[in-house]
């Protein structure tokens, strides 16, 4: 036998459909939650999101102890310190959180400090210095991307030392991801076009990476089939409720399956450029997802070829000779570009950005080149290449 | 016979450890690849190789010349970045190149704590070495793509690094 070898793991419960919210209640009394404090961001306050939870809450058996709705778009050490003492001010017992990647990843900073005690977060950074159980953690997505409502990971700025600080643990884990379509029906159609292109980066990159395994190949090409069916349709009908479930089913499986499988050069070249020129990380994945799968080509031509199915449909896919595949599912996603463009104006390539100057590749180069995420990628990636990525990616 | 076949497994990374960091630090000493990597890293960085729980182990200091220098792990140094086998079999594994180092990463056999950034800089030091000092047949089993190298260039700088463990091994003997 070969020494093929995969882990997967996903604890979380998922409630998904229309009045999911009102799940709630019940589902944190049960794990023991009776006064929860909810994180979010001023925007999702404003948009009036916060309604529908604070409805859902009256006369339950769970009460909402406080609210903390000044999440920074940069998760830092500071604002969990600081939402911390709320949590303990108010005898908080469980949390809720509801955003995007930055609140829920505060959310899971915040319950790091809560359950194990004292304020050094850093202590607990790395991988697998948490054991014990955390506070029930309750997340409920705004965006249909980032997939951080189904990952045991956190990404926490060090604001102090200019560095991103990583926390990983199978405890991290959130208990309950909630969907509810009408939580991301006011998403502006350029995030939810970035968001989408995030979660679509995440299941190509786990269905080609060197950690894909079966069944995270079943979640991601689950995902990436919703994604290219329901994201034309949500751009030209944003309150389409039954698109938006659907994409954010899919940015859910793209996680689990990210989660189990990695990511790979789109992500560790979209890091890098995120960092330098302060790019939405959604709008680097959209930028170079076509690039890197063509870079990939030489090592991983099947496993890009099996894209075309989720991507196109099986028509197309018949229709398509095996030897052509790879690329017409390329090309497929360079068609989704355009149609972006032409939606939201969502930038094509680093040059449409009008952030990027060229100047700074090769610092982004060899910032991309210490990604962790370089690991995973079939084809090995030297300084030379990323160099040559960026350069196709320039317009 | 599985316990034999174990117990062979056992010596062998016992070997295997001991010797890459030693190979590492005379490598360090000779490659002008590794020694720019390790210009990156910070002052007198450390970090350790270690199969759980109990070892074999290894620790690697950056010294002030820019090169490494390595010691069995002890407790006067703290070591920054630790990589860690999962299991003595999945050492070997990686160590008798029946699988590379990413592949191993991929197969969750090895944990890195510490600094991502940091741990892909040592990953690409240990990659290099190999190339240097494995011949090509095996060498392409340890890692996603075999550099361009001259022949002549490898065997020179195979036998420096090999030669500079050898004088590691009678200059520890003295102290």
């Amino acid at each position: 036998m070969s020494n093929n070898f995969y882990e997967f793991f996903c604890p979380v419960k998922i409630i998904a459909g229309l009045a999911a919210l009102e799940h709630a209640p019940y589902e944190l009394s049960i794990r023991g939650g009776s006064r929860a404090l909810v994180i979010t961001d001023s925007g999702i306050k404003a948009a009036g999101l916060l309604e529908h939870i604070l409805t859902v809450f009256e006369k339950s058996q769970v009460e909402i102890a406080t609210i903390y709705d000044q999440v920074p778009p940069d998760s830092c050490f500071s604002v969990i310190t600081e939402i911390t003492d709320i949590y303990r001010r108010h005898q908080c017992d469980s949390i809720i959180a509801i955003g995007g990647g930055s609140v829920i990843d505060t959310s899971k900073g915040v319950n790091i400090l809560v359950s194990e005690g004292g304020d050094d977060l850093l202590a607990y950074s790395g991988h697998g210095h948490l054991k014990r159980p955390l506070k029930p953690l309750f997340v409920v997505p705004t965006t249909a991307g980032t997939g951080s409502e189904v990952t045991s990971i956190a990404v926490i700025s060090d604001t102090e030392k200019g560095r991103k600080v990583a926390f990983g643990s199978h405890v991290l884990f959130p208990d309950v991801a909630i969907l509810d379509p009408r939580m991301t029906q006011t998403l502006p159609p350029h995030i939810t076009a970035m968001t989408a292109m995030d979660a679509l980066t995440h299941a190509c990159e786990a269905a080609i990476g060197l950690a894909k395994n079966p069944i995270s190949d079943a979640y991601a090409h689950g995902a990436i089939k919703k994604i290219s069916q329901n994201l034309m349709v949500v751009m030209e009908k944003p309150r389409n409720l039954d698109g938006r479930m659907e994409l954010a089913q899919a940015a859910a499986m793209a996680g689990i399956a990210f989660s189990n499988s990695m990511v790979g050069v789109v992500h560790a070249l979209g890091h890098s450029v995120g960092a330098v020129c302060h790019l939405p990380h959604g709008m680097c994945m959209s930028i170079f997802l076509p690039h890197v799968l063509e870079y990939n080509l030489e090592t991983c031509r099947q496993e890009i070829a099996e894209l075309l199915l989720p991507l196109a449909g099986a028509e197309r896919y018949a229709a398509v000779p095996e030897h052509h595949r790879a690329e017409n599912a390329i090309r497929v996603i360079r068609d989704m570009q355009d149609e972006l463009f032409q939606h939201c104006q969502l930038p094509r390539n680093l040059q449409e950005t009008g952030k990027v100057q060229q100047e700074q590749f090769e610092t982004i180069a060899k910032a991309t080149l210490n990604d962790g995420s370089v690991v995973f990628n079939a084809k090995e990636v030297d300084f030379d290449d990323a160099m040559t990525l960026l350069e196709k990616a320039w317009c | 016979m599985i316990k034999i076949t174990a117990r062979v497994q056992v010596i062998y990374v016992n070997i295997m450890i001991w010797l890459i960091g030693r190979l590492l630090e005379a490598a360090s000493k000779v490659d002008k690849l590794i020694q720019n990597e390790i210009s990156a890293l910070p002052d007198a960085f450390t970090f350790s190789m270690s199969i759980l729980p109990n070892g074999p182990d290894f620790i690697v200091q950056k010294q002030a010349d820019g090169t490494f220098y390595c010691s069995r792990k002890n407790d006067t140094i703290k070591a920054e970045l630790i990589i860690s086998f999962k299991h003595v079999k999945h050492a070997f594994l990686i160590l008798s190149f029946q699988e590379s180092t990413a592949r191993s990463f991929a197969n969750d056999r090895m944990l890195l704590d510490g600094e991502v950034d940091l741990g892909m800089i040592v990953v690409r030091c240990l990659d290099r070495m190999e190339c240097l000092v494995l011949p090509k047949f095996i060498a392409v089993r340890a890692v996603k793509r075999y550099p361009s190298i001259p022949l002549s260039k490898k065997l020179t700088l195979a036998v420096k690094i090999y030669m500079q463990v050898l004088a590691g091994l009678f200059r520890r003997s003295h102290v």
